[in-house]
Order: structure tokens, then sequence, then C-alpha cells
């Protein structure tokens, strides 16, 4: 039986091959995207749960009330680890955590690598399994180092590595560590990551601030005992707060801050570990939001539901040529059910054939899709017998769902009215109206979207941020020399060149670099019976020159005043922050009583990038503190040229040093990666919608001009003109796009509003990103029926009349 | 007897009035016959034949088949019932056009679910008898009219039915071809088959035993 249905199915796809291969063409299509979309989100979900452990892990994050409201952080001060094992009952295991940029030497090898700093517990909590060496207690001894097999193979080549021993340059001073384990990679699924792994005790600043409550460099992660939740250790933990935070719960008080619901001023949270790549701390809390991943999930499920709309929608009005089959099946004897597994089976060849082109396609597609969507998705991950058994039942599901719909009303035709082959107009094309809607309205939400997105990207991009982004190159100082001595190299090496406006350094790099690294540094006083916050960035003299910055009043740094190592210059926002009528009468103390004066007040700049508003920045110039970044303002001629200049003689200062320098608008580019994501997301998702949407409308449009032949001709031959026939058959599709624009623009406006507030600088939404995206929607529906409407309109009407 | 209908009623809604397609309709057939019905265009021919097939409904009246009373059956029922005794031939044939003759043949007896060596000595009997081995493999499309209700009436027959209703088996042929579907017929009707039959012509209507003429829905003695 099954057998006859497959035959009569395969001929009646190869009978009418425009048709079956619009099918096969938008079902694979979709099938083959929406695995890689889901692949994608499915990759994001399963961050960090390859550790054993996780369900047990948390973050330790800090909430603080200000006068400006909560403050939220991860990162904590030294002594807090290991009092909080001490004094709070339940926590088996806790770690500090933070990396640091190393040289590391071996024999003549001389590595940059970012270095981790753990506590002895931090591989008994995290499953990073080990490849050789030491199976447990990795960092028993403070001179020991744990590689990553990576690691290991570009220091040591084929060698053995355990056992041996490795120097690393930490303040200018090279320390001896040895081997004594290398872990297997770890995971891209990981948001730790890190090349080696060396015991806390040896971070260059352990010594000074082991016991010092106020000042934070780091994140700490505990385990909770088996058993014990959040809720269990509050009340300890509370306490806690209260006897070590005590100086600063007063000075809040002080201040005017407001207690937070709970009646404190300051608490320490815990954050389960598997929300760590999805949380962000922003307004005052933590907000764990997997929207990223759900909206993937949702474009690849629209996708997959446009293309099963054309299925269905195809199916349905294909099946006017089947009358004669159902009606003649139904004499012979065949039940609805029977009838009902002829017509399903054969939306099963057709499915099972789009969705083994459609895995093809994602496999040939994959390491595109890699490299435009920054991901590090592979089929290795997704092969498992619980994903593969997921998939199966997805798909079951759907060609049940819809393959299903027309066999049901196929098999539900009466006998003597398929026979006649007439099927009953009424309510059918209902469906398919709505399904087209839906479709279309799809397609509008997306289109919107991808020009709201497009043009914020490009507001971004285009706005002047306060400083020359276009002409100044900047790269990480990050050579065996003394920071300040390899800018000074620089700038004698380059003297000569004309074509080098001016170089300076900083501690902190503007947008994200080729280095991929980004931090904030944040110093908080007394000021005034207040505490101020603000950013603070070590610079060279000639940064303000070198960026462009522009000065409200004073001066910049200048190397004729000896007294400038004690001097600084803020920006607006700071100014405001501290409250002076002239702020250059302000003095800022740092903890250790040093006073410096303001000597210049610049104008606000875009530090930050646009993602947030501009915060208050302090810019200190002492050649105490290091320098991580040169910056180099060029002649905007033969741009390349120069940028080749300033490399070769980088190298010829720090020769063991990769050179990753790159302008200043590219980095900018490179904190919008994730809009950038989005938008090329968002943009092949709709283009790809509105192709499907085009092949459905393109196939209706096809079967109602066969079914109208005959009206077509009898118009024509009492007097129709060619115009009003095409007319009156466009008119339809247009009404159902119209249509579609209604329902969709409100919903898109919603949507796009939502998203659009998380950016403080954001473009002005205006009516026409919705009415360009439905005008784009109706021209190309009216593209696509246009040809085959237009044809049918020009037939003879002899021709179309004899057929009957 | 093998079927009677009584006091059968059959109409449509149109405009508010109710217009009669069979109207206090009465037959009674016994085993053997074979029926001509007769009459103009739109007096319900048809529709009987499809009544009595089984593949139309009706709104009064009752219809006994054997021993089973058709009105009261559901209609998987009444489809088993039909499945097994009646063969259907239709003026257009109903074959369908992608299945070849063979594959055409072999289709009721697959909802029959008859196993697949029988099939297959069923057809190859069908075949044989007439005398249409050598067409097997073609498709309806490459056919003759002739040809083509030459099978239409191989697979009314091949599930042994009791009883053939053939809707102007002979409309679309020529006379030619036409007299030898009738001589079939006869033939069948001597083996023991009941054949109810509509036609237009006279010439045909003669092979059958009894006419029954049809005017607006109602019989008329004639």
């Amino acid at each position: 039986m099954l057998k006859n249905y497959l035959k009569i199915g395969w001929r009646n796809l190869m009978k009418d091959k425009t048709f079956t291969f619009l099918n096969v063409l938008g079902l694979s299509l979709a099938f083959g995207v929406a695995i890689l979309l889901s692949m994608a989100a499915f990759f994001d979900l399963s961050f960090d749960t390859f550790h054993e452990h996780r369900e047990n892990i948390y973050q330790v994050y800090y909430a603080e009330q200000t006068t400006k409201g909560t403050e939220v952080g991860v990162t904590c001060p030294m002594p807090l680890a290991p009092s909080l094992q001490e004094e709070i009952p339940g926590i088996t295991n806790i770690s500090r955590y933070v990396t640091e940029g190393h040289v590391v030497i071996y024999n003549q090898k001389e590595l940059n690598l970012s270095s981790l700093y753990v506590d002895e517990d931090f591989f008994e909590m995290f499953s990073f399994p080990v490849l050789k060496g030491k199976q447990q207690a990795l960092l028993a001894e403070k001179g020991s180092v744990v590689l990553t097999e990576t690691t290991a193979k570009k220091l040591f080549g084929k060698e053995e590595a355990v056992g041996k021993v490795v120097r690393l340059l930490v303040n200018g001073k090279e320390k001896p560590f040895n081997v004594s384990a290398v872990l297997k990679n770890i995971p891209s699924q990981s948001t730790m990551t890190f090349e080696l792994a060396l015991r806390f005790d040896n971070h260059p600043a352990y010594g000074d601030i082991k016991d010092n409550w106020g000042n934070r460099n780091h994140e700490v992660f505990a385990q909770l005992q088996e058993g014990i939740s959040m809720a269990d250790i509050e009340v300890a933990k509370r306490a806690f707060t209260k006897q070590h935070f005590q100086n600063y719960i007063e000075s809040a008080k002080r201040d005017g801050a407001r207690p937070d619901a709970d009646g404190e001023y300051k608490q320490l949270h815990l954050l389960p570990f598997q929300d760590r790549h999805f949380v962000n701390y922003y307004n005052g809390t933590a907000e764990v939001s997997r929207t990223y991943p759900y909206l993937i999930l949702g474009i690849a499920l629209l996708i997959l539901f446009i293309a099963c709309v054309n299925f269905v929608n195809m199916g349905i009005a294909k099946s006017s040529q089947r009358l004669k089959e159902i009606g003649m099946r139904k004499t012979l004897g065949a039940q609805k059910k029977q009838l009902f597994f002829q017509f399903w089976s054969e939306s099963l060849l057709v499915f099972l054939v789009s969705v083994l082109l459609g895995i093809a396609l994602s496999v040939l597609l994959l390491d595109s899709f890699k490299t435009l969507f920054r991901t590090a998705v592979s089929f290795e991950m997704v092969t498992k017998p619980l994903v593969i058994i997921g998939f199966l039942m997805v798909l079951l599901l759907i060609t049940l769902l819809v393959g299903g719909y027309p066999a049901v009303i196929l098999s539900r035709l009466g006998t003597i009215q398929s026979l006649k082959g007439k099927l009953a107009a009424s309510g059918k094309n209902r469906v398919r109206d709505f399904l087209m809607i839906l479709q279309f309205g799809i397609a509008i939400v997306l289109i919107s979207g991808t020009l709201v997105l497009w043009s914020q990207l490009e507001y971004m991009r285009d706005k002047d941020l306060g400083f020359n982004k276009e002409q100044v190159l900047a790269f990480p100082i990050d050579g065996k020399k003394n920071s300040y001595d390899a800018v000074r190299l620089l700038r004698e090496e380059l003297q000569e060149n004309p074509n080098i406006l001016s170089i300076s350094g900083s501690d902190n790099n503007l947008g994200l670099g080729k280095d991929g690294s980004s931090y904030t540094s944040i110093l908080g006083f007394e000021y005034r019976n207040r505490t101020i916050k603000t950013h603070m960035l070590v610079v060279d003299y000639d940064y303000v020159e070198t960026l462009d910055l522009n000065l409200v009043s004073g001066r910049s740094f200048n190397r004729d005043f000896s007294t400038d190592s004690l001097a600084v210059i803020i920006n607006e926002t700071m100014a405001k922050e501290l409250g002076e009528q002239d702020p250059h009468t302000a003095r800022i103390t740092m903890g250790d009583s040093t006073v410096y004066s303001v000597i210049g007040v610049m104008k606000d700049h875009h530090f930050q990038g646009l993602n947030r508003e501009i915060a208050p920045l302090t810019l200190f110039i002492k050649p105490d503190w290091d320098l991580y970044y040169a910056y180099v303002k060029i002649a905007p001629t033969q741009m390349m040229a120069t940028v080749e200049q300033i490399e070769n003689a980088w190298a010829r200062i720090e020769p063991n040093a990769t050179f990753l320098g790159s302008f200043l608008d590219e980095n900018m580019d490179r904190t919008f990666r994730r809009e950038k994501i989005m938008t090329t997301m968002i943009s092949s998702g709709s283009l790809l919608a509105i192709a499907l949407s085009c092949i459905g409308l393109f196939a209706i449009s096809l079967l109602v001009v066969a079914e109208r032949t005959k009206e077509i001709g009898v118009r024509k031959v009492v007097g129709a003109s060619i115009s009003s026939i095409t007319f009156m058959l466009t008119k339809d599709f247009l009404k159902l796009v119209l249509f579609a624009f209604l329902a969709a623009a409100p919903v898109a406006w919603w949507f796009i509003t939502q998203w659009l507030e998380g950016y403080p600088y954001r473009i002005e939404l205006n009516i026409w990103f919705f009415l360009g995206a439905g005008l784009l929607a109706v021209c190309i529906a009216l593209l696509t029926v246009g040809a085959k409407t237009i044809k049918a309109a020009m037939q003879n009407p002899v021709k179309s009349l004899r057929t009957e | 007897m093998l079927l009677q209908l009584n006091n059968i009623f059959k109409w449509v809604q149109q405009g508010g009035q109710r217009v009669f397609l069979l109207k206090d309709l009465n037959l009674k057939v016994e085993e053997g016959e074979f029926i001509s019905i007769m009459g103009p265009s739109g007096s319900g021919k048809s529709t009987l034949l499809n009544v009595i097939g089984m593949l139309d409904g009706f709104d009064e009246g009752e219809y006994h088949f054997l021993d089973e009373s058709v009105h009261t059956l559901k209609e998987k029922h009444r489809s088993e019932l039909y499945k097994q005794y009646i063969g259907f031939v239709f003026q257009a044939y109903h074959l369908i056009d992608e299945l070849t003759v063979y594959e055409n043949l072999e289709m009721p007896l697959l909802y029959k679910k008859i196993n697949g060596s029988e099939r297959k000595a069923m057809v190859a009997d069908m075949l044989d008898r007439f005398n249409i081995v050598g067409k097997k493999d073609l498709f309806p499309t490459q056919l003759s009219g002739g040809q083509q209700q030459l099978v239409g009436v191989a697979r009314a027959l091949i599930t042994k039915p009791k009883l053939i209703l053939a809707d102007e088996p002979t409309g679309n042929l020529n006379s030619q071809q036409g007299e030898d579907i009738m001589e079939l017929f006869k033939e069948l009707n001597n083996e023991g088959v009941t054949i109810i039959q509509v036609t237009h012509s006279e010439k045909n209507a003669k092979y059958g035993s009894r006419i029954i003429h049809l005017l607006d829905g109602r019989k008329i003695e004639g």
C-alpha cells in the first residue's frame, strides 16, 4: 500500500516540476537556515553546562546603595573569599578569579599569555579535565602553573610540558613556575577562558592588599554544599556583610543614600553560575536575560513557519487537480483514514527530501555561518542522542501538522463532489488568505526591524564621539620593556616621519582593540563629605592632543610643569559631579592622601562607546603606573604605508611582541559587534522570509491564474483590456499584503521600541521605517505576481476558451 | 432480492424552496437483473445511481441492500458494504492518470487488503480476460477511449461485485466501441452479475431486461 502511495506521490511530484521545485527549494532553504540558527541558539544556551557541579556554584556580586541609587558589580576585595569560607557554613569550595596578561618565557620563546589567578579550590569546583600531569590538587604548591593543551604546544612544541619550569615576567621581574598539569583545551562554551592558571597568592598585588577590604580587583566563585540553597545562608551572609563592610555602610548613610528594599546599604548576592553568560549588571540589578538566543530561535521558527505555510497553501491549492483521484479512490472503497495516510505520506516524502537537502545545506554553509555570526558552534556539539531525538520529534510534529492539514482537508471531501471536480469554494480560501497575511506580516516585521537596526548602527558609527577616531591608531604595549621607555623609543623612531603627527599612551584602550581585552578602573574618593566615583585613566603627555580632545578650560599636561605629576584633567560630567563653581579649585584626594589639582576640563567624549551614558572621567599622568596602549595620530595621506612604518618601528623596539594595531574607528566598530551580528542575523532572516513568502505567492498566483483562465478568456471576449485584467488579478494579492502591513506595523513598532530603550543614544523612530518595509513588501509582491498575471492577461482568449 | 428502495426523497434548498431531485421513489432489484434507467437531462438518473451506489445520501426513505438497512449505517460500514458488493463504471472512465493500467486495476484490491500474490493473480486474470495484457504498463492517457473504458470495466469487476453501476458507460465512445462495451455487459449479466446502467440510447437500453423511466425525480411507468 505504502509503495503504491509513494509511487503515485512521486509521479504527481514529477508531473509539475516547477511546483515541486519551488516547494522543495523553499522547504530545504528554510530547514537549512533553521538548523544553523537553532544550532547557534542552543550553542549559546549551553554555555557553562559542562561543569559537573554547575548547579551548586555561584558567583558573588555586590549591591551597594549610593546617593545615585543601587550599584551592582562583581569585583571583590581580597580578604572576602577566605573570610566567607571561614565564617559562613555551607560553603564547600571558594575561589578568587582574575586574569592578567603576562609575558611567559621558556628558552628562547616569549609569549604574552592570559594568566588566570585562582585559589586551590578552583579546579575542584570547575570541571576542566586534566590531560597530563597531576590529576588532583593541581595548585597545591605556590610555585605551580597549569597550562592548557594549546598553551603547552605553543611553549613546548612536541616536548613534554609537565615538570618543566617556565618563567613569568611579573612587574618587570622574572619568576619561575613549575608546570604541574596540562588541561584539555577549554570548551568553546565556557565563559571562563585562560591560557594558564596560577595560584592566587602569586598575584602582583597580593602582598599589598590581601587584607584590604576597600580595594577590589577580582571575581569570587563559591560552591555551596549539596542540598544547601542560596536562601539557607542568607542570614549569615547579611551579618557577615554588616560586620565587614561597616565603613562603607556608615559613609553611605552619611551621604544620604537610601537603603534598599531589605533595609540594607550593602548586600552580597549570589548569582547561579549558569546565568553568568547571560547576566548584565546594569541599572542596579543583575539582569539575567536569555533573550538573544531565544530571539535567534524565534527567527528560525518564523522562517520554518513561513516555509510550512507555503507548503500548506501550495498543497491545498494543488489539490484541486487531484479531486478526481480522491473521488475515484473513495468510490473504490478508500476510507478517510486511508486517504489521509496517502496524502500524508506524500508530504512525508517531500519533507524527507527537503530535510536531507536542508541538512546538506547547513553543512555546506556552516563555515561561512561561523565567520558571519562569530559563533564557535559545530556539529559535534549537537550530535548527542538527546538532541537528535529532539530534532526528530520536532520534525515529526511539523510533518504531522503541516502535511496533515491538507491531507485532512482532502480526505474529508465528499465523493460525488470531488468526482465532479469541484471544490467547495467557501472557507478554504480564508485559511489560505490568513496564512498568507501572517507570512507577509512576519516578513514586514523582520524588514522594518532590519531597517531600524541598520539606521541605529549607522547612527552609532557616524556619531561624533568627541575624539578623533579616523586618524588615530592604537596598539597594546605588551613587551618586556618599561612602557614609558617604549613610548619614548617609539617617538624617537618615528620623529623624522612627516606622516606621524603625534604619539601618546594610556592604560586603557578606546573601544575594543584587536587584543579583545577591555577593562574599567574606577576610583572612589571622599569629597566634601561625599563619596565621588570617577573612571580613571593614566595617560602619557600629548594624550589630549593626539586624540583631538577639546578642552573647555585650563590646559593640557605639559612637560614644562614639574607639578603635573600631581595634576589631573577631568571631563565635564566629572566637573558637574564635583559641583564646584570653578572646577579648577577642586582637589582630588587619593587613598594614600596624595592630593591632585584640576588643571583642565575637557569636553565630554564617549570614551566607553555609545552603549553607555558618559560617566565622570579623570586623567592622571603618573610615570610609576604602567601604560598599556600606545596611540599614534597619523596624517590622512598614505595611511596604509604609515601604519606599516609604525609596525616596523615597533618591531625594532619590541622584537618579540606581535603588533595588534587598529584605528579607533575599527575599535569602536568592534564594540558594536553584537548589534552587527544581530543586524546580519535579522536582515538575512528577513531576506529569507521575503524570498520564501514570494515563492509561496508565486506558486499561488500560478494556480489562481490557471484556475481563472476561462474567466480571463470570457472577460477579454466581452472587451476587458489587458491592464484591467492584470489589475483584477493582482488586486487580491495586494489586499493581503495591505492587511499584513496593518497587522504587522504595531507589532514591529512595539518590539523595536523595546529594543531601542537599551541605547542611551538612539535614533528617532518614525513612521517611515514601517511604511518603507510595507512598501518594499508590496513592490516585491507585485513583481512576483506581475509577470505571470500580465502573461495571462495577454493570452489570446480563443486559446484559453478552447481548453474548456 | 438484492436491493430495495422505499419512498426515497432527495432534495436541495434553493432560494428557500425545496427542489426535489428524487421524489417518492420505489425500486426493487432482484439478483441477476439488467436494468436500464432512462430519462431526459436533469431527471435524476445519475442521482439515483449514486444513491444506489451509496456515494450520495438521501433525505427521506429507506434503503435495504441485501440484509442491511443502508440508511441506518455509518459511513464506514457503508463504504465496507459497497467496497465489497458494488463496482462502478463512469462515462469519463475516471482512471487515475498517474497510475498504469496494471496499478489502476490493482488499486481496489489494495483497499480490500488482499495480499500481494493473490493481487497479482487477480490482476493477471483481468488483463487476460479483457485482452489488455500488452497495455498493462501504459498510462491511461496513452489509451483510446474504448480501451480506457475497458480498463474501467475491468477495474469495476476485479473485486467480483454482485452489482455493477454504470453511468452512461458509452457516452464518450464511438458506436463500435459502445457496442463492444454493451456486449461485454450482456456477457457479464449472463454470468450472474446484476447491472444497473444509466443511458440515453434506446439501443443500449434494450440490452437490459427492464427499463425504468425517470422524469423530474419520479418514476413513470412505461
